[in-house]
């Protein structure tokens, strides 16, 4: 019974645009559709934890960092992978790095403790590097989420905004890998004491690939720091411009070499020369509060990176916008379990197709994909 | 008292489940291609944009029960409070951010996935249960509702509306599974048009089948495990190699009445159906996934809908299955669904329903959240483990 899916899920983005419009900024529909049947099921009983990065590799793979079993309820959720075994066919935690191809295929996966360095106690962001490498934060231990019934945990987003003061951090470093989950890296290192390089539970990287630099949101230490991605070595470091950075969750570095950080909490992006140069700012949903509405950025694919795109987990959405003058042009998703539908959205990244893909943390635990509608 | 065991029967084909697991294993792609051994079996396959979305920015949490009415419109009832203030930011006061608002607890949806009413909730006249639980729509189009919340020792009726008609049971009262005057925290209600009597899974706190009168809730009878008197006693947690249990583990969770008047019974942490007579004569039982521990395996069914009811459809909320049984064997064909927050899998699948085409309906708990469709298409070919059903693109 094949049925065109995508031309039924017009009406979904359709009314999550309508309907969830915020304070003045009630945006047109977005010109996206959800793929409900994307990525393929996962094998082996493997289920997502709280997915905290997502990115795009330079042959369209797409890629995907999360919680596993610590952001699982061990009772009710893995039964296959405590001891002893509560269930008798799922589920267990997939490995925590995994890569699709386009097709949503699982072609790779790795990840979790070895030899020689520090996995993540919480990975955050994710990024590919000009050699195919894969760079992963270690944003650390997220505190629950909020009231009621159910738990909620997350890397990347997640509440409180503020950070508590907790050095020597746990989480103080970024990790190299190949793309077949070789150890390659590690920058920082947890109790490490001080000094200019030393990172405290970073969220977001990203790299330049013509100046071959990692930028990465240092979260804890409220700022931007830029390392050789090359030989790791630290190379500057920026602060916010005026109010102080309240979460610092991406810093995101376009082609024209300008780099864009989620201030989260503050629900404001600011952009920077890529020597920290202040440029300008934006508000986007700026009465949200809670965690805040900027988790994550990523660009369109058209030879001048027209739009910006930006991870919403507090509103349930992601929002369009004008790279130039960083207007909201528009909106993806509502809140809700369903497709097309988000809990936590904190993650998102374009292939060259222009096609989008998001990644949910606390409960939401989900890769999505939704394809511009022709 | 016969004693009809299925274990060896479903031991065997969990050896065909392992073997297919493994086959699945040499690859990273689980497919639902044939592994050899196929099955007849009614075959679904999910239906990812039904139903539309809700309005008003509103939320579902726990969805604990699903029922379909003669319309084919699709019943739930979920838990308002299972929501975070995080998720929920619109709805606190002040708003924290533009999304999202819990539903109301009942809603109504039609066979189009619109919603067309929602409403439930404390009101005059009853007591709204402490944790909503199981959702039926009866006969003469009436709509019940359990809990099993603490205190919830009673069942509630309302027109589809939501006008409330009658409380049958005490609220408040302590376990008692020999009580006549209350309930103990009823996970699920079906009612027999047959004889107008309502069959009570009852439940997290009592240890027993209760049947009343649909009409004047007038208690008639009660039975537990193998129409065993009902006890208390506190007999400790399952244990997949002990003698079987002679009572039912709380919660007895589902108590569905076949057309030829068989009562299904699901003895959730026990593993297993007990399905007995009307009066209460026990019948035979059957064991499913019996190395599951905790919350069991065995967490509502629902018949199929030809005349004869050939076949069951059991939902598994720890393995995150569901068997499509052959009742009168109670033999597992096939079974269909895994873990996962993707369309057609699941995160503890703890309701299931049919509707007069033969679509199957789930609701599921804890972080799972949701209201799934799986279109029926028709009788056919299938492997014995199915993965994830999907339609063909």
């Amino acid at each position: 019974m094949p049925r065109n899916y995508l031309a039924v899920a017009s009406a979904l983005t359709l009314a999550a645009a309508v309907g969830c419009g915020y304070a003045g900024q009630r945006a047109p529909t977005a010109a996206y559709d959800v793929d409900p049947l994307w990525p393929q099921p996962l094998p082996r009983g493997w289920i997502l934890g709280s997915v905290t990065g997502v990115t795009v590799d330079g042959s369209d793979h797409i890629w995907l960092v999360h919680r596993g079993a610590a952001s699982m309820t061990a009772r009710t959720e893995i039964g296959l992978g405590t001891d002893p075994k509560t269930a008798e066919t799922c589920c267990e935690p997939a490995p925590p790095v995994l890569e699709f191809d386009a097709q949503g295929r699982l072609v790779g996966r790795w990840g979790g403790p070895g030899q020689g360095y520090d996995w993540p106690l919480s990975p955050g962001g994710l990024a590919v590097d000009g050699s195919g490498n894969i760079w992963i934060a270690a944003a650390g231990a997220p505190a629950p989420a909020g009231r009621g019934r159910g738990r909620g945990t997350g890397g990347r987003g997640g509440e409180p905004a503020t950070p508590p003061p907790a050095p020597p951090p746990s989480d103080a470093h970024v990790l190299q890998f190949a793309r077949d989950g070789k150890f390659l890296r590690q920058i920082g290192r947890p109790g490490e004491a001080g000094g200019q390089a030393a990172l405290n539970r970073p969220s977001g990287v990203d790299v330049d690939a013509s100046a071959n630099e990692l930028y990465v949101a240092d979260t804890g230490n409220n700022r931007v720091v830029v390392f050789d991605a090359g030989t790791g070595a630290y190379k500057r470091h920026w602060m916010a411009n005026g109010e102080p950075f309240r979460s610092v969750t991406c810093a995101s570095v376009s082609a024209d070499g300008l780099v864009y950080v989620c201030d989260r909490a503050a629900n404001r992006i600011q952009v920077f020369r890529a020597d920290g140069t202040f440029v300008k700012e934006a508000k986007v949903a700026a009465e949200t509060g809670g965690s805040g509405a900027v988790w994550d950025i990523a660009f369109s694919r058209d030879r001048d990176q027209t739009q910006l795109f930006v991870a919403d987990g507090q509103n349930q959405k992601v929002w369009l916008l004008n790279r130039d003058t960083l207007e909201v042009t528009g909106s993806v998703g509502a809140g809700g379990r369903w497709p097309g539908h988000f809990y936590a959205v904190g993650s998102v990244a374009v292939d060259s197709a222009g096609n989008l893909y998001t990644g949910e943390t606390l409960e939401g635990k989900r890769l999505q994909k939704f394809v511009g509608r022709r | 008292m016969m004693t009809t065991s299925r274990t060896l029967a479903v031991g065997t084909s969990f050896v065909a489940v392992l073997a297919a697991l493994a086959i699945a294993e040499r690859s990273l792609v689980r497919t639902t291609s044939a592994q050899g051994d196929l099955v007849e079996a009614p075959m679904f396959e999910v239906d990812p944009l039904w139903p539309k979305p809700l309005p008003n920015g509103w939320l579902i949490g726990m969805t604990i029960g699903v029922g379909v009415d003669s319309e084919d419109h699709v019943w739930i009832v979920h838990r308002p409070d299972s929501l975070s203030a995080n998720e929920t930011a619109a709805g606190q006061d002040p708003p924290v951010a533009a999304c999202c608002k819990a539903a109301p607890p009942v809603l109504q949806f039609d066979a189009a996935g619109n919603l067309i009413s929602s409403w439930g909730g404390p009101g005059a006249g009853y007591t709204w249960p402490a944790s909503n639980h199981g959702v039926w729509v009866d006969h003469k189009g009436i709509v019940w509702i359990g809990g099993n919340g603490q205190g919830d020792a009673h069942v509630l009726k309302f027109t589809q509306d939501g006008t409330f008609v009658a409380q049958y049971g005490q609220p408040g009262q302590p376990p008692d599974s020999n009580s006549t005057t209350h309930f103990g925290r009823v996970a699920k209600i079906f009612v027999d048009p047959q004889m107008n009597e309502a069959y009570l899974a009852d439940g997290y706190g009592h240890k027993r089948v209760a049947v009343i009168d649909a009409d004047t809730g007038a208690f008639k009878r009660y039975w537990g495990a193998y129409g065993n008197k009902p006890d208390d006693t506190n007999i400790g947690p399952y244990d997949p190699d002990a003698p079987l249990a002679q009572q039912f583990r709380t919660p007895v969770h589902c108590a569905d009445l076949s057309s030829d008047g068989l009562l299904y019974v699901c003895d959730r942490p026990n593993d297993r159906l007990q399905v007995f007579t009307r009066e209460g004569k026990f019948v035979k039982e059957v064991r499913v996934a019996p190395r599951t521990l905790g919350d069991g395996s065995t967490w509502d069914i629902a018949f199929s809908k030809d005349p004869e009811q050939k076949y069951l459809f059991l939902a598994d909320g720890k393995n995150e299955k569901i068997y499509v049984m052959l009742r009168e064997s109670l033999e597992i064909l096939t079974m269909f669904g895994d873990g996962g927050r993707q369309p057609g899998q699941f995160f503890a699948v703890h309701s299931i329903a049919t509707d007069s085409k033969g679509n199957l309906y789930t609701t599921e708990t804890y972080e799972g959240r949701r209201l799934q469709k799986f279109a029926y298409t028709g009788i056919g070919k299938v492997p014995r483990v199915q993965g994830t059903v999907w339609p063909k693109r």
